[in-house]
């Protein structure tokens, strides 16, 4: 073959996984390995992956770039990386093509969110989540987006799409390609040993591989049992041998390299695959038996593993769990040299010309290039895009000010009529409050003045927020303005109005307590995130409240409860703090992030945290209310 | 250089029925287990349409034929089910009849304002020279833009959208109210643009428009394109439109 050195960039493909080399060995990834090097005179290969291992975070293995995010250990069988999702979604836009290597949830959260649309996705299906029950229900929806949104399925077996309910859903895309084993690689000279009676096994100990079986099997037999690989079973594992006092016989030889790993399939005179669950889904570890010329004994799963060594032909397939039988078949191909050296033969000749690597590399070039060639509504489609973050702002704040220009043109005071009737509220409230409250309650005006400023501007924000997509519709949709240019636009009007009320305050601390401003200087900063916890609040609630309008009433009735139910108008001393209701409710903390530093001079640490939590809440929030409002169009 | 390619372009119009805007009965139905998707109507079925610099394309067919949805695909109102989209230029999409114009305010206010959505710096001189072209008297700069007539409104829109070079500039019925006379000054402008290297795309169903100021006509039907009708005759700039059917 000559190399293939076009003119055209190479495609590159990010490959998404839980865990790589040289973390761990296994049949999934010994896969991702070849279809990397299989396909890299077309294809550029990258892999985002998890790593407990610290280590460098970009390294090279066999050519690939693999790039590995910090994981603090396994929960569920899944690595705790909180920032996968981060990243992977900052990496999507850098490749042309990825393919998902699923079971991986955390990558599902990201595609499920409706991000990385650009870009078109293949997923390769190696198995479902069978151990845990309870963490499918919940991942399950998440996978079903993944895959409605992927332009190809590739399972190793047609099988596996008739067995596994969720990809029936989707068999229209659903593609079986049947994994590949390079058979030189087990030509061998020393396909001998002198006893006759080696049975090997190859896996991670985990409990789905059902290695228990196979020693429980060996119990009263004549055999010998070399099981190669390491995982969290050894323990459990090497205490079972001990008791069942088989320590002579069975054997766990721990992780082997692979041209070791190879020289022993040789060597094997049967090789076992016990697997218990539907999580084997093919046996890669089989296929490189077979190669070998080895008989196998396998279990009858409802996936591809009886299917790729077939009974009575290349295998006997016992059922699973059953170490009795695996006992038995066992013994019976060790009884039978001639049979075993059959088997072995057909083995050999089968994964030569079902399971090639060429076949195998072909089949997925074909569905990378037509997912790549028939991509998903690409490049640029939106406006949004187009338009810039610093231009849109710039139109939000014209049409912001052009807005309040108008009110002035209305009438002669302008928004200054608003900051009136506050005036009017604060003193009404003021004496009120003054007179079921011992403290001066003249004192407390200018702060409860602010307090009720912020409040308005909060509330008319979102309350403004909740319509503004509606009524810019004839922007949105015949000038192609992004919606998000109209969430923007009701935090700048409203702020606008907010600094004309914020003259009442002003005036009220000139005149009744001038104090020093080192107080105001440290209030700053809570203030602001006070402001960009209600854009976040617009983005989210206004974008939510357009596509269901019944949302409306019931923001509106919430904003009312939580105006009461917060130390607005009520001062910190006149409310019991320690209510739940007061420490739960975020509005307390909103304000108190910048009350407490202008009226004590200290910075409320508990409420800075919990308004930054909640800040980073809506953060993930709005960009995914951002990514959503490409479709705002349709909702007006 | 501005260039539009389309190719299979599909477009799904999400069907939202009273029911579908209520979280309420959303939530309801999934607890109940009867979430069905939402309905959808092919708008656009795979439509490919390549326009390079120069073309000015007249889109016809009856009611619902996907016009507007196809100039509203191409501005990125909506975002494409499938297909691929490609569009080189900053896009000026004209759509609805009031495009975004705010009737409370008086019309200056209003040029300025559109101006600034464009991307442009709103100065007196400009807005005076877009004045002179919509031929309106002087004192009306002041009126609020609803005591114009649709005319007139039309006239100071166009005036406004085409007052800078735009690179594709997409028109929804929208030379269909305004007078012969300001009509014929309009086509003369569209001429002045698309000599810029700008491509225009109109949507009208007045046959006799498009003849007169496109180059090509397309005919649509339910989304999907029914011929091609070339009238290069017309016309001497350079000009390139090729249309697959899938």
């Amino acid at each position: 073959m000559i190399p293939a050195k076009q003119s055209a960039r190479r495609l590159s493909v990010l490959h998404i996984f839980k865990v790589y080399y040289p973390d761990l060995f296994g049949g999934t990834l010994s896969v991702i390995r070849d279809i990397c090097a299989g396909l890299k005179d077309i294809y550029a290969a990258s892999v985002l992956v998890c790593s407990k291992f610290g280590g460098q975070r970009r390294i090279v293995v066999n050519d690939v770039a693999v790039e590995r995010v910090r994981s603090f250990g396994d929960v569920l069988s899944l690595p705790a990386a909180p920032t996968y999702p981060l990243r992977l979604w900052r990496r999507i836009a850098e490749h042309d093509l990825l393919a998902l290597h699923a079971p991986f949830p955390l990558a599902d959260l990201v595609f499920a969110l409706g991000l990385g649309r650009s870009r078109p996705l293949v997923v390769h299906w190696h198995a479902d989540i069978v151990s845990h029950a309870t963490l499918r229900r919940f991942v399950e929806p998440l996978m079903r987006r993944t895959l409605r949104r992927a332009e190809a399925i590739i399972v190793s077996d047609a099988v596996l799409i008739e067995n596994t309910p969720l990809l029936r859903e989707f068999a229209n895309k659903c593609h079986a390609v049947p994994f590949g084993v390079d058979v030189s690689k087990y030509d061998r000279p020393d396909r001998v040993n002198a006893r006759g009676r080696l049975v090997l096994a190859c896996g991670r100990l985990v409990p789905y591989k059902g290695f228990d079986v196979l020693v429980r099997a060996a119990v009263g037999r004549n055999f010998e049992v070399w099981i190669v690989g390491e995982g969290r079973e050894h323990e459990r594992l090497e205490q079972l041998i001990k008791e069942l006092g088989v320590k002579d016989r069975v054997r766990l030889l721990g992780s082997l390299p692979d041209s070791e790993r190879a020289r022993l399939m040789c060597i094997a005179d049967v090789f076992a695959m016990p697997s218990v669950t539907n999580a084997e889904t093919f046996g890669l570890v089989q296929l490189e038996a077979m190669a070998a010329g080895r008989p196998i004994v396998n279990t009858s799963l409802d996936t591809a593993v009886p299917r790729v060594a077939r009974h009575g032909m290349e295998a006997v397939t016992v059922p699973p769990g059953d170490s009795e039988q695996l006992g038995e078949a066992i013994d019976s191909l060790i009884a039978d040299p001639e049979r075993r050296c059959h088997m072995g033969e057909a083995a050999r000749h089968r994964a030569m010309t079902k399971y090639s690597t060429d076949a195998f590399g072909k089949g997925i070039e074909i569905i990378y290039r037509e997912a790549a060639a028939a991509t998903a509504p690409t490049a640029r489609v939106s406006r949004a895009a187009a338009i810039g973050w610093l231009p849109a702002i710039q139109i939000a704040a014209a049409l912001a000010w052009s807005d309040m220009r108008h009110r002035y043109v209305r009438s002669l005071l302008g928004p200054f009529w608003m900051s009136i009737q506050m005036a009017i509220m604060v003193a009404v409230l003021g004496s009120v409050i003054g007179h079921f409250s011992n403290a001066s309650a003249v004192a407390r005006l200018p702060m409860l003045a602010l307090s009720l400023t912020a409040w308005t501007f909060l509330n008319s924000v979102v309350l403004d927020a909740t319509t503004a997509l509606q009524n810019s519709a004839s922007l949105i949709k015949d000038r192609a303005l992004p919606p998000v240019i109209f969430l923007l636009q009701c935090v700048f009007r409203q702020g606008l109005f907010a600094l004309h009320n914020a003259c009442v305050p002003l005036i009220l601390w000139l005149v009744l307590a001038p104090k020093e401003f080192g107080g105001a200087v440290v209030a700053l900063p809570g203030l602001a995130v006070f402001i960009v916890c209600t854009l976040g609040l617009s983005l989210v609630l206004g974008a939510m409240a357009t596509r269901f309008r019944d949302l409306k009433p019931i923001i509106e009735s919430s904003l009312t409860l939580a105006f009461l139910s917060s130390p607005i108008i009520w001062s910190p001393e006149m409310i019991n703090q320690a209510s739940s209701v007061m420490r739960l409710n975020p509005l307390t903390h909103l304000f108190a992030i910048w009350r407490e530093p202008l009226a004590t001079g200290h910075i409320a640490m508990p409420s800075v945290t919990y308004v930054l939590a909640g800040l980073s809440v809506l953060a993930v929030a709005s960009v995914v209310t951002i990514a959503r409002l490409r479709k705002a169009a349709f909702w007006i | 250089m501005a260039r539009i390619s389309l190719r299979n372009v599909c477009l799904d119009y999400p069907l939202y029925g009273a029911y579908d805007f209520s979280l309420k009965r959303r939530l309801l139905g999934r607890l109940a287990g009867q979430s069905g998707p939402t309905r959808t109507i092919r708008a656009i079925d795979s439509i490919s349409i390549e326009a390079c610099a120069g073309a000015r394309i007249g889109l016809a067919g009856p009611n619902g034929s996907g016009k507007s949805t196809l100039l509203r695909l191409i501005a990125g109102v909506y975002p494409a089910t499938s297909g691929h989209i490609e569009i080189t230029g900053n896009v000026m999409p004209l759509l609805g009849l009031n495009a975004g114009a705010n009737l409370d305010f008086v019309a200056a206010d209003n040029i300025s304002l559109l101006l600034r959505i464009s991307g442009r710096k709103p100065t007196r001189a400009i807005v005076d020279e877009i004045w002179t072209f919509t031929e309106l008297d002087e004192r009306m700069q002041r009126l609020p833009l609803r005591m114009f007539s649709s005319g007139m409104l039309m006239r100071v829109l166009f005036a406004t959208a085409t007052a800078f070079p735009a690179d594709i500039l997409l028109l929804d019925e929208w030379l269909s109210v305004v007078d012969e006379n300001f009509s014929a000054k309009a086509e003369q402008r569209l001429l002045k643009l698309v000599s810029q290297a700008a491509i225009v795309i109109i949507a009208s169903h007045d046959q006799e428009l498009l003849r007169r100021t496109c180059t090509s006509i397309i005919n649509l039907d339910r989304g999907r394109v029914v011929n091609t009708a070339s009238l290069e005759a017309h016309s001497s700039h350079s000009f390139e439109l090729r249309e697959k059917r899938a």
